[in-house]
């Protein structure tokens, strides 16, 4: 509330702050402007190693530094005595019971300092060592984990620079496959032609052998009548057996040859055209 | 009084005797002040007897011996009355 009241009338008595008019108390939260100094950059200084020198542990050494040039080594020692004989002589410290025990108070605490003090001293100054070293620790690892992240980075960063290998290797293997698609395809292709072809030939060579067959079937019946019409002689009859058989064996001579041989053994029959 | 700093801010061991109530009368009273003067005064002497890495009885023992000063004279109204003398 009481921040509230301050901020409004901040707002309204300095117009630096930006949008004063504007605002109401409740909005004004939101654009606060903070830290409109420069951050001190020096380092924090680090802690003392002793305090204050202390005299007696009561009296600090500044004042004993301050009577020296007057008094030298003793004035202060002096000064407190005398200050103790007045203070006892004119009773202004009064000698009461509580006298006795605050002296013995007092003596047992002396003696307990004594003994005790250093050993308490180094205690306490190992468990501080603890801390520190705790906090050290926890601070190189915090430095070794962000140096390993920059490390994994700086490698990351360098893989990225050797990804022209992987492109590289990818191109070559695509170009290979091209080729070997290429390849495959034109192994295809002349296979299908090989085929047609080999169909065309096959289909010749099926009609030559049935115009073959078909001849020899015809000159073999017309041999044959001719042989049973003429009634010729034994050499004429195994001259065209010969010819039949060698017919029958599948002879290179073309179909038509064969004709016109036989044809001028005998009377010219009706020839099929083929 | 060009020789002289020119604001009255000096510290007080620097402050001459005669000037020494004006000096005085210079400085802030108000409240915010004088809280102001003891947090300075407890940070000066925190930070110079207990703020240490190695420090002594020494700090804890001049604040009780302050304490116990302070209360003696509190109470001396009440102890003047054990004296064992009337007249010194």
């Amino acid at each position: 509330m009481l921040s509230r009241a301050v901020l409004s009338t901040v707002a309204t008595a300095a117009p630096c702050v930006k949008n004063a008019a504007l605002l109401g108390p409740g909005v004004l939260q939101a654009t606060r402007i903070f830290h409109t100094g420069q951050p001190s950059q020096a380092p924090v200084p680090p802690l003392p190693e002793y305090g204050g020198k202390v005299r007696h542990g009561l009296i600090p050494e500044e004042f004993f530094q301050f009577l020296y040039p007057k008094t030298g080594v003793t004035g202060p020692y002096v000064l407190g005595t005398g200050l103790i004989l007045y203070f006892l002589s004119k009773e202004i410290y009064v000698v009461t019971p509580e006298t006795i025990s605050a002296v013995s108070t007092i003596g047992l605490l002396v003696y307990v300092v004594k003994k005790y003090g250093a050993s308490i001293g180094e205690f306490a100054d190992k468990l501080n060592e603890q801390k520190i070293a705790q906090l050290e620790e926890a601070k190189q690892a915090s430095m070794k984990y962000i140096q390993d992240a920059i490390n994994l980075e700086k490698s990351q960063q360098a893989l990225v620079q050797k990804r022209h290998y992987l492109f590289d290797v990818q191109r070559n293997n695509i170009a290979m496959a091209l080729e070997v698609t290429y390849r495959d395809r034109l192994h295809r292709v002349y296979r299908e032609v090989k085929n047609r072809l080999d169909y065309q030939i096959a289909v010749q060579n099926m009609m030559r052998r049935k115009e073959q067959e078909h001849m020899i079937n015809w000159v073999e019946k017309h041999v044959v009548q001719s042989i049973s019409a003429q009634q010729g002689g034994v050499a004429q009859r195994s001259f065209e057996v010969a010819v039949v058989t060698f017919l029958w064996h599948g002879c290179k001579f073309r179909a038509a040859d064969v004709k016109v041989k036989i044809l001028q053994k005998s009377s010219p029959p009706s020839l099929p055209q083929g | 009084m060009a020789s002289v700093v020119p604001m009255k801010e000096k510290k007080l061991m620097d402050v001459k005797i005669g000037e020494l109530p004006k000096w005085i009368l210079m400085r802030d009273f108000t409240p915010k002040g004088i809280a102001g003067a003891f947090q300075r005064g407890y940070y000066r002497y925190y930070n110079k007897y207990v703020n240490v890495k190695k420090g002594s009885v020494a700090g804890v023992s001049m604040v009780l011996a302050a304490y116990v000063l302070f209360n003696y004279c509190c109470s001396y109204k009440e102890l003047k009355h054990e004296r064992r003398r009337k007249y010194h």
